[in-house]
């Protein structure tokens, strides 16, 4: 669904991402694991647009969306949460919603904010992720939990094929990361495809189809859970042994 | 009860010439009227999507030039001068936009300042067409009439575009591109990653507010006939312009008014009571510093927020004033 290759990217003399080709299976629960600092949210940010590779290319299906920006990114069918929760702080709960809504006519721009069936669908994935009782809230009245919840709701809103999820259980209790994952499932059980950062292992081995693993910048092992669990160079990554 | 009292407040703003006992108070409605529409012009772009411009007098400038020597070098029409240099100066706000708004925060900041002050120095040195610091002298379209009749009139010719702008903002802040601008507002990236063109949304911002500030310029330089570039391209008038958004509260579609209603009455007062000197300004950047420090979010969103907060939930509860 996704393939990079030869990705890379540097910060003056820190390449943060090096010769990164990497396939994202169509249909699955794909996970992107690794230590601190190997290059996973890098990788993020240069398959959804936010930075633009040194080198590499990034294809979504048969289209080339290297360097593109993040806004043609996410028309396409690619939705993201980042690392720290991000939200419209200030907005209420509806509003983060229907933010997601596409508008291309300027008649669709200048109308008012969310329609009846806008609506309805935003509210049918607040219930879905369990926060429909905050719609009225400001976002920033939420719980960090919440808004990770609102965060992965207002993604889902721009109806995405493709959702790459940053950290979704970081700084969550584990009664949510259980909702968390159903959800997560329940998603891929109708359609959706998921790419997620995660360093909660459990989590991790427990939910993935097909586990990605980065060490210093660069892919250095990909498969099923199990395989990539006995590998020796995620031993050596992971544990240096 | 609140379209009853909007009715009044319209109805005395309307009056208000024939209400003060000289012509003196309406020229300093004039200015105030003026001043609120222009800062409720700045806030489509400053209220909305969070873009602070300190070069909008950049845009006053223009207009007012461009309507000035129109009429006053080719003998164009008044309306026909308005019309057609407020469209020129959008275009060409549209165009810097498309550069400006590439840059955030601190930058956009210094790259308005670095507009208005390349244009300040284009209008001082380009004497054979402005005037440079001698002024251009725009004659007035309305001949017949005696000083005091000016003002009267231009007090509601600039009461009609703060209607305007108003109207663009309120309609512009309950629409999806008004919530766009928002996001824009509270997280670029986020909104970016949603499929906001943010790019886009911000470079349309930018042109509409500068239109609406040109109309103002256009209108200044046909009521007060002669155009200073030291004036019209003041860094310090477009901070004025940032300064009573501030403090009424740029969330808020009344906001800039009322920041207005205090901040140009207050200033006229200084000139008055103090003088030609320049404490005026030195009083307009204390009170910039002091509301920036202690009241960010302006007077009326403190009295917004109580109010809201107040009311049972609805549908869609709306996060910014005005609606």
């Amino acid at each position: 669904m996704i393939t990079t290759a030869g990705l890379r990217k540097s910060y003056g003399g820190v390449t943060a991402v090096r010769d990164a080709t990497v396939e994202v299976l169509p249909g699955k629960i794909n996970a992107l694991i690794g230590p601190n600092g190997s290059g996973k949210t890098t990788f993020f940010n240069l398959v959804t647009g936010l930075i633009k590779p040194d080198s590499g290319t990034v294809h979504y299906r048969d289209t080339d969306i290297t360097g593109r920006s993040p806004h043609r990114i996410a028309h396409l069918g690619l939705g993201r949460t980042f690392q720290l929760c991000r939200i419209f702080p200030r907005m209420t709960v509806l509003e983060n919603m229907l933010v997601a809504v596409r508008r291309t006519r300027l008649r669709e721009l200048l109308a008012g904010i969310g329609n009846p069936a806008e609506i309805e669908r935003a509210r049918g994935w607040l219930r879905r992720t369990g926060i429909e009782h905050m719609e009225t809230a400001e976002a920033r009245e939420l719980s960090y939990g919440q808004q990770k919840l609102l965060e992965l709701a207002a993604v889902l809103m721009a109806e995405p094929e493709l959702i790459l999820l940053d950290e979704p259980a970081g700084g969550v209790n584990p009664a949510l990361i259980e909702r968390l994952v159903t959800l997560i499932r329940e998603l891929n059980a109708e359609g959706h495809t998921f790419l997620v950062v995660e360093h909660n292992m459990d989590m991790v081995m427990g939910m993935s189809d097909h586990v990605i693993v980065f060490d210093r910048g660069a892919p250095i092992c990909a498969g099923p859970p199990r395989q990539v669990r006995s590998d020796p160079r995620v031993l050596e990554a992971y544990l240096g042994v | 009860m609140r379209i009853v009292s909007s009715l009044l407040l319209v109805a005395a703003a309307l009056a208000y010439p024939w209400l003060v006992p000289n012509y003196y108070l309406v020229y300093a409605g004039v200015l105030t009227v003026m001043y609120a529409a222009m800062a409720t012009s700045w806030n489509i772009l400053g209220g909305l999507s969070g873009y602070v411009s300190l070069g909008h007098s950049a845009f006053f400038g223009l207009g007012a030039y461009g309507t000035g020597l129109l009429v006053a070098r080719l003998g164009w029409p008044w309306p026909l001068a308005l019309g057609v240099s407020t469209a020129g100066v959008a275009l060409f706000a549209a165009l810097v936009g498309v550069a400006a708004v590439r840059v955030r925060g601190a930058s956009f900041v210094i790259v308005t300042i670095a507009l208005v002050s390349a244009m300040n120095l284009l209008a001082q040195g380009w004497r054979s067409l402005t005037g440079g610091s001698v002024a251009l002298q725009v004659p007035s379209p309305f001949a017949g009439l005696h000083r005091g009749q000016t003002h009267l009139l231009f007090y509601h010719l600039f009461l009609a575009l703060l209607a305007a702008v108003l109207l663009a903002w309120w309609l512009i802040s309950r629409s999806r591109y008004g919530s766009g601008l928002r996001a824009i507002r509270e997280d670029e990236d986020k909104a970016e990653s949603l499929g906001v063109p943010t790019a886009a949304y911000k470079v349309v911002a930018f042109a509409l507010s500068a239109l609406f500030v040109a109309l103002a310029g256009g209108l200044y330089a046909l009521w007060f006939g002669s155009l200073d570039p030291i004036f019209v391209f003041s860094v310090v008038f477009g901070a004025s312009m940032v300064l009573m958004s501030l403090l009424g509260g740029r969330r808020h579609l009344l906001g800039p008014l009322l920041g207005a209603l205090i901040v140009a009455p207050a200033g006229e007062y200084f000139l008055i009571a103090l003088g030609e000197t320049q404490i005026h300004l030195t009083a307009t950047g204390v009170l910039l510093v002091l509301v920036v420090l202690f009241m960010p979010e302006g007077i009326l969103a403190r009295r917004w927020r109580r109010d809201h907060n107040r009311r049972a939930p609805q549908v869609l509860r709306r996060s910014d004033g005005g609606a």
